[in-house]
């Protein structure tokens, strides 16, 4: 089993910074100097718009604390995404107070739901809604290009300053470097001792939409640098990969990562998909934007055609040479409802094994997932042997 | 597992064709019922025969330019209505065919119009499909016709369509996706399509919304002249007959026999106590529950979401646009027509369905929340909080499922109505409304 772990300053700092949650000391810092915050919800939402706008993108979750849902389910039924009645009780609680706008999409009819929940009950100043498609197509980036311009002119509107083209591709620049760092560390984990937890992976990632992107820059290089220099290793017998909606409560992770195994590999919004590729600066930068956004990354839960999700996950877990895959479905999630039956059947034929999760968004690591997650583990070893 | 309750279509044609002789017999029901009955037996014949009679055949979701369909000889499967058909026929099919989709790993949680098909495809007893039809709505259960296409082999299409389609860019978008459906059928069937032969069916489509508006007219009068056995009238005739002259005579007789009932002052019952409007879906998953409320409670329905066109302050939805420009006008109907106007926000849909309270004379709401239905958790309390503030009509939520008879007992419905009847009648809107009345 593993030894004490070496502290990693840089990802202390990032949970410092991003602490106590969700006004945490860089909110408080960034609204000090008098500068608006803008949430987000889904990752449709080009986040490098709202920085080029000059503001601070935040995107809107729950975290590693459960949360009950009463008062929320007031205004959005149970039989609905427990994520959005999490955001939306953190909302009714007034923990988002500091939001001065909120910026959703319909990728998801819950996330919709939830921006139009927050519309009608507790109206936020600037408040914005974009259709991401659900095709891959040359006309559907056509279509989602007009709705991001249509938000980036209503942005300037509320910020009575036009955000310039400049602007807009500086802010890329910025955050095309920031999924560059991200994505060395995914290399790290390839090794067959990772560096860091798939935990500690995913507080990175959270970090990264809660904090000046600069800072995170700054950050991310420092703690690339660390693990360099430390020679971190996570020494574990069995390597998981975690796919299906994001996982925001860290404790669930690291409850899987209390058995023998680490988590090397993620197919989650906030995970791979957060660190994949880059924007290209070669094209106008709003059509470059909608390019990225819609077509350069992985496909995801949402589109339609799920063939290249299934087939991702396949190829993720086989670099990373996993021995197991962890599905976390959140309840009511259409979208991963309809790909369970092919994804299982998917990951049979390449012999990869996978351990379903249905949970509650937010809900703790307790016993009950530690003990179907040692059972895997068991059947894992079982496999091995 | 067993699979003997589950309704083949050959099994469905038969009880139709039952049921609708039996109709003939019984006293007391709209002369039209006979006529409701043949719709939609017409409806599954036409798919039933559709390779016999050298017809594809194309399984589809809500929002579907029909029309398009009708004009290349491409027949619909609505997938949510062959539900409610089975329903219609055993209730006892749903249950049991979404149990196979349990078994096949698909979540409970998702809507049982999919996991209804999802099971009878498993199993063998979906009417055979040459291709899958869908589009961007506010549903995101259409991913399953994407789903299931891989699984089963069948060529789908997906209708891409902005969640709120009223700028210039996402209608012209909305036509264009028409364009490509076009392109797609023509693929799979080896027709080109006839324009002028689509024109026809459009003006054709175009006289049904007025028909149906005319009998929106008629249902609204005091007493309401429509029973429950034939409330579904227009829902069937625009889902499932647009374009066709059938569909026209079919809403002609009803709507005739309506104004003969209004001139004679006929009403669904005597006494007629409250005036009820369906905010959502309407209790498909227990076909007699319409006739039970008027019985012990004197209420009526008189009006549903999804029976609900866009209409403007002259009460006419004006699709047609331009007679020369079938596809604009189509995708212009869709944002209008009913069953797709829900596909927008609680305040919206609310605001719509507040001026039918007012043109209905509604004194309450019944919103199921259908327990696969996410757009309905998510509007639901927005639309009870704005049918209150707008015109002061409460809503009883009932927690349901929309085709499961299984899922509520209609024990634990009575129940709930007792007290919601009483507390509607004990409200000082109510009795403001009978007053004037």
């Amino acid at each position: 089993m593993n030894a004490p772990l070496k502290t990693l300053n840089a990802l202390n700092e990032m949970q410092r910074l991003t602490s106590p949650f969700p006004e945490s000391v860089a909110v408080k810092e960034w609204k000090a100097t008098g500068r608006f915050v803008i949430g987000w919800f889904n990752p449709y939402i080009p986040e490098e718009i709202i920085h080029a706008a000059g503001m601070l993108p935040f995107e809107v979750t729950g975290d590693n604390e459960p949360v009950q849902m009463q008062g929320a389910e007031a205004h959005i039924y149970s039989n609905s995404c427990s994520k959005i009645r999490t955001c939306w009780q953190l909302g009714l609680d007034g923990k988002y107070d500091f939001l001065d706008g909120y910026v959703s999409t319909h990728m998801c009819d819950q996330d919709m739901r939830l921006y139009e929940v927050w519309s009608y009950y507790k109206r936020l100043p600037f408040m914005e809604l974009i259709y991401a498609p659900r095709k891959r197509t040359e006309e559907a980036v056509q279509l989602y290009l007009a709705d991001l311009e249509g938000f980036r002119d209503r942005l300037s509107q509320y910020l009575i300053c036009r955000i310039p083209d400049q602007r807009v591709a500086d802010s890329i620049k910025l955050y095309n470097r920031g999924r560059e760092l991200m994505m060395q560390l995914y290399e790290l984990r390839k090794r067959d001792r990772p560096p860091v937890t798939g935990a500690e992976a995913v507080e990175v990632s959270k970090s990264a939409a809660r904090m000046p992107r600069e800072r995170f820059n700054a950050l991310m290089e420092q703690l690339l640098d660390e693990i360099k220099r430390s020679g971190r290793e996570i020494r574990k017998a069995r390597r998981l990969m975690l796919i299906g909606n994001d996982l925001h409560n860290t404790t669930q992770i690291a409850a899987l990562e209390s058995t023998d195994a680490v988590v090397v590999v993620d197919e989650m919004d906030i995970g791979i998909r957060r660190a994949w590729g880059h924007v290209d600066t070669k094209l106008p930068p709003m059509e470059a934007l909608a390019r990225y956004y819609l077509m350069g990354r992985p496909v995801d839960k949402h589109t339609w055609n799920s063939d290249e999700r299934l087939a991702f996950i396949g190829e993720m877990a086989e670099q990373y040479k996993v021995d197991g895959v962890v599905s976390e479905n959140v309840r009511f999630c259409t979208y991963l409802g309809w790909d369970k039956f092919d994804l299982k059947k998917q990951l049979q034929e390449r012999g990869i094994p996978i351990l379903e999760l249905d949970l509650e968004y937010g809900h703790p690591g307790g016993a009950q997932m530690k003990i179907r997650a040692e059972a895997f583990m068991e059947m894992l070893e079982t496999r091995v042997a | 597992m067993s699979n003997d309750k589950i309704l083949s279509v050959d099994e469905i044609r038969g009880t139709l064709k039952k049921m609708k002789e039996g109709v003939k017999k019984q006293p007391g029901l709209m002369k039209s019922t006979y006529r409701y009955l043949d719709a939609v037996s017409g409806y599954v014949e036409r798919i039933a025969n559709a390779k016999d009679e050298g017809a594809w055949v194309a399984s589809h979701g809500t929002q579907q330019p029909l029309e398009i369909l009708e004009a290349m000889d491409v027949r619909g499967v609505f997938n949510e209505f062959w539900g409610v058909v089975s329903d219609i026929a055993r209730l006892e099919s749903v249950p049991e065919a979404m149990s196979v989709s349990a078994s096949l790993g698909t979540p409970g949680e998702v809507c049982s119009f999919f996991r209804n098909m999802d099971g009878l495809m498993h199993v063998g007893k979906w009417p055979r499909s040459d291709m899958f039809l869908y589009a961007a709505s506010v549903c995101d259960n259409v991913k399953a016709f994407h789903t299931l296409g891989r699984r089963y082999g069948i060529p789908s299409f997906g209708l891409e369509r902005s969640f709120l389609p009223y700028t210039a860019h996402a209608i012209e978008f909305w036509k264009n996706e028409y364009k490509r459906l076009i392109a797609f059928l023509e693929e799979q069937t080896g027709k080109k399509m006839d324009y002028d032969r689509l024109k026809d069916v459009v003006a054709k489509s175009y006289r049904l919304t007025e028909l149906h508006l005319e009998i929106d007219k008629l249902v609204a009068n005091v007493p309401c002249p429509l029973s429950p056995e034939c409330f579904s009238a227009t829902l069937v005739a625009i889902r499932c007959w647009p374009g066709t002259q059938y569909g026209i005579d079919f809403l002609t007789e009803v709507r005739d026999e309506l104004q003969e009932r209004v001139n004679n002052g006929v009403g669904a019952i005597e006494n007629e106590r409250f005036r009820v409007l369906w905010s959502t879906f309407t209790p498909f998953f227990d076909p007699t529950l319409m006739g039970f409320m008027q019985k012990k409670y004197g209420a009526v329905s008189v009006a549903d979401m999804l029976s609900t066109w866009r209409v403007d302050e002259n009460l006419q939805a004006n699709w047609m646009l331009d007679p020369d420009d079938p596809l604009g006008n189509l995708a212009y109907r869709t944002v209008l027509a009913p069953g797709n106007c829900q596909y927008s926000t609680g305040v919206d849909v609310a605001t719509v369905l507040s001026d039918k309270c007012r043109r209905f004379k509604v004194d309450a709401a019944i919103f199921q929340n259908n327990w696969g239905c996410k757009t309905g958790a998510g509007y639901g309390p927005v639309i009870k909080d704005e049918l209150m503030r707008q015109v002061k009509v409460p809503t009883l939520t009932l927690h349901s499922d929309i085709l499961d008879h299984t899922f509520i007992s209609r024990a634990e419905i009575e129940s709930q109505m007792d007290s919601f009847f009483e507390m509607v009648e004990a409200s000082k809107a109510y009795e403001e409304r009978r007053a004037v009345a």
